[in-house]
């Protein structure tokens, strides 16, 4: 069963030391990580770490419609690609460091989500879905068509002026900061009144509008938010990739990647696109490097279908059922 | 309290209520009957705002909500439940209510409190002890209850019930008029009820109007209404009247 979306309980308290010693292990693992770059790690180690906090903060970010008000996106690249596109027009336009735009380019990415979200919000299940995704190829066109901002031939960042290795350390570090911030507001909205209240329009909107929710505001809130923080990202790992174009940043495949993370892991809780998008990550290297980019599709798939027959519910979901037979 | 004048609904060229004066007394308990398809449910959708009236005013404690959104109807404190339960089924019987409390009239912001005030409302509708269940775990007249608490949890001082009784045994029926009594006598709240079973009407009701093909045939006490040649011809048929 799900976790209490409202966490005290009304009389006897909950073990605390679990949930401290559980924030301990947390916190020394986060030290651990944060100081990795100073072992000096394989660079292809780095860019790997690098690449699972993108799909971390995309996931989570992502899991504010898609998990808890039940509106699943296919348009998350969307956001991602204005935060890149923000911060590579502002280098090359007005020379500005992108870790100065990237946040610029979350809250153009949010008030994008602001204004497509108005019609595109009133649609539910599958008609949402292909309106996300819609939505994302005529963006995509958009970008393809536009020479301010590098057409079909894309634009490049200027390189940091420091080694290989300052590079990926920094960012690294920066990207750590934003998986890890991501992480932490989903995880407040998930206690919240917020969180409670996309919980409940995912279960029964017009339930949630007769208790006084007002269900087109609230998912608005979230799918702006959650857009920021796919902006924000993308700001950073499109200075990250050097390069970006609107095939790279808009690509189908890193939306359905997205939804990937979150089924597997569970979209009901925070630690569910978190563990997702860790396993579904180092899974895709593994086989990459062990077996073969040839079949390592092949096997990705199979890996899926098996677990959505068996853990449909995702991975979290899966755990705690077995902890806590009901 | 509640007021109706001239309400219209129309669905293409059906007329689902016609031309409805209705009027919900501060304290009273009020009951709406007629036959299937005679408009009541639809005039409880107009009220809370889930369909738009066409026609015709409704006005709420001197205020017109005609026009007004649902959750802004909800928040103005007129609370409501389904015809068949709607449970929110993958959230626990305390979760269920202790939202209502975060989002109806109070706004409470913290959850601490809205579980404790979930907890009391579970309390009077003797769901306490199943609060740790997944609203799935109940059973149908359970459903029923968790409705209701969910309805107060708005802190309503209005509550519509569509069809609270259908479908319970008479046992369930016995105690569903004495909470009916509770909410009005205890919490002081004033109750617009839809019903079919007549026992439970006859029992609770100060005050019953008939709707039939969504035009008021009658109004006014129990005992008077049920004597109303038109109710009996409406609801048995000419012939045996």
């Amino acid at each position: 069963m799900r976790d209490s979306i409202l966490e005290l309980s009304t009389e006897a308290p909950r073990p605390r030391v679990n949930t401290s010693r559980a924030g301990l292990i947390a916190v020394i693992c986060l030290i651990l990580l944060a100081s990795l770059p100073l072992f000096r790690p394989p660079l292809f180690f780095l860019s790997l770490l690098i690449s699972i906090f993108l799909f971390v903060s995309l996931t989570e970010s992502w899991n504010l419609m898609g998990g808890y008000a039940g509106y699943i996106s296919l348009g998350h690249v969307v956001f991602f690609s204005i935060g890149a596109y923000t911060t590579a027009v502002g280098m090359n336009v007005f020379g500005a460091s992108p870790f100065l735009t990237a946040v610029p380019g979350g809250i153009i990415a949010g008030a994008v989500a602001a204004i497509v979200g108005y019609p595109v919000l009133r649609l539910k299940g599958a008609y949402f879905s292909i309106s996300s995704l819609l939505m994302a190829v005529i963006f995509q066109l958009v970008f393809l068509n536009w020479t301010f901002v590098g057409g079909s031939t894309g634009l490049w960042y200027k390189l940091m002026p420091v080694s290989i290795g300052a590079n990926r350390a920094i960012f690294y570090e920066v990207m750590l900061g934003i998986a890890l911030l991501t992480t932490l507001v989903v995880r407040h909205v998930e206690r919240s009144k917020f969180g409670a209240g996309l919980i409940t329009l995912r279960e029964d909107e017009d339930v949630a509008r007769t208790i006084g929710i007002n269900t087109a505001w609230l998912k608005l809130k979230a799918f702006i938010l959650g857009s920021f923080f796919a902006g924000l990202a993308g700001g950073i790992y499109g200075y990250y990739l050097s390069f970006i174009q609107p095939d790279i940043t808009f690509n189908i495949n890193t939306s359905l990647l997205i939804l990937m993370m979150a089924f597997f892991g569970g979209c009901m809780t925070w630690t569910g696109p978190l563990l997702g998008a860790v396993l579904l990550s180092l899974t895709n290297q593994l086989i990459v490097t062990f077996i073969g980019a040839e079949i390592s599709r092949i096997l990705y798939g199979l890996i899926l279908i098996l677990l959505m027959i068996f853990m449909p519910n995702g991975i979290v979901e899966f755990l705690r059922a077995r902890r806590s037979p009901r | 309290m509640l007021e109706g004048i001239g309400v219209v609904r129309r669905f293409g060229g059906l007329t689902a209520v016609n031309h409805f004066d209705f009027q919900v007394e501060k304290g009273r308990i009020v009951g709406l009957i007629g036959p299937n398809g005679s408009g009541k449910s639809t005039l409880f959708n107009v009220i809370t705002g889930f369909y738009p009236a066409d026609a015709g005013r409704i006005v709420f404690q001197g205020e017109d909500i005609t026009r007004r959104k649902t959750h802004e109807i909800a928040r103005l404190g007129i609370g409501r439940t389904f015809q068949l339960v709607r449970p929110l089924l993958g959230m626990t019987v305390l979760e269920n209510v202790a939202t209502a409390v975060l989002y109806g009239r109070d706004q409470e912001g913290s959850m601490a409190k809205a579980r404790g005030r979930a907890l009391e409302l579970l309390r009077f509708l003797r769901l306490d002890e199943k609060r740790d269940l997944p609203a799935s775990g109940l059973v149908a007249a359970e459903r029923k209850r968790l409705e209701i608490a969910r309805a107060l949890a708005i802190r309503p001082s209005l509550i519509l019930l569509d069809e609270t009784f259908s479908g319970l045994s008479e046992t369930e029926v016995r105690e569903s008029i004495g909470l009916i009594f509770k909410i009005r006598n205890e919490l002081g709240i004033t109750v617009f009820l839809i019903e079919h079973v007549m026992k439970a009407v006859m029992e609770t009701c100060e005050k019953i109007i008939v709707i039939h093909y969504g035009v008021k045939l009658a109004e006014g006490p129990p005992k008077e209404v049920s004597r109303n040649k038109a109710v009996i011809d409406a609801y048995l048929g000419q012939k045996h009247a």
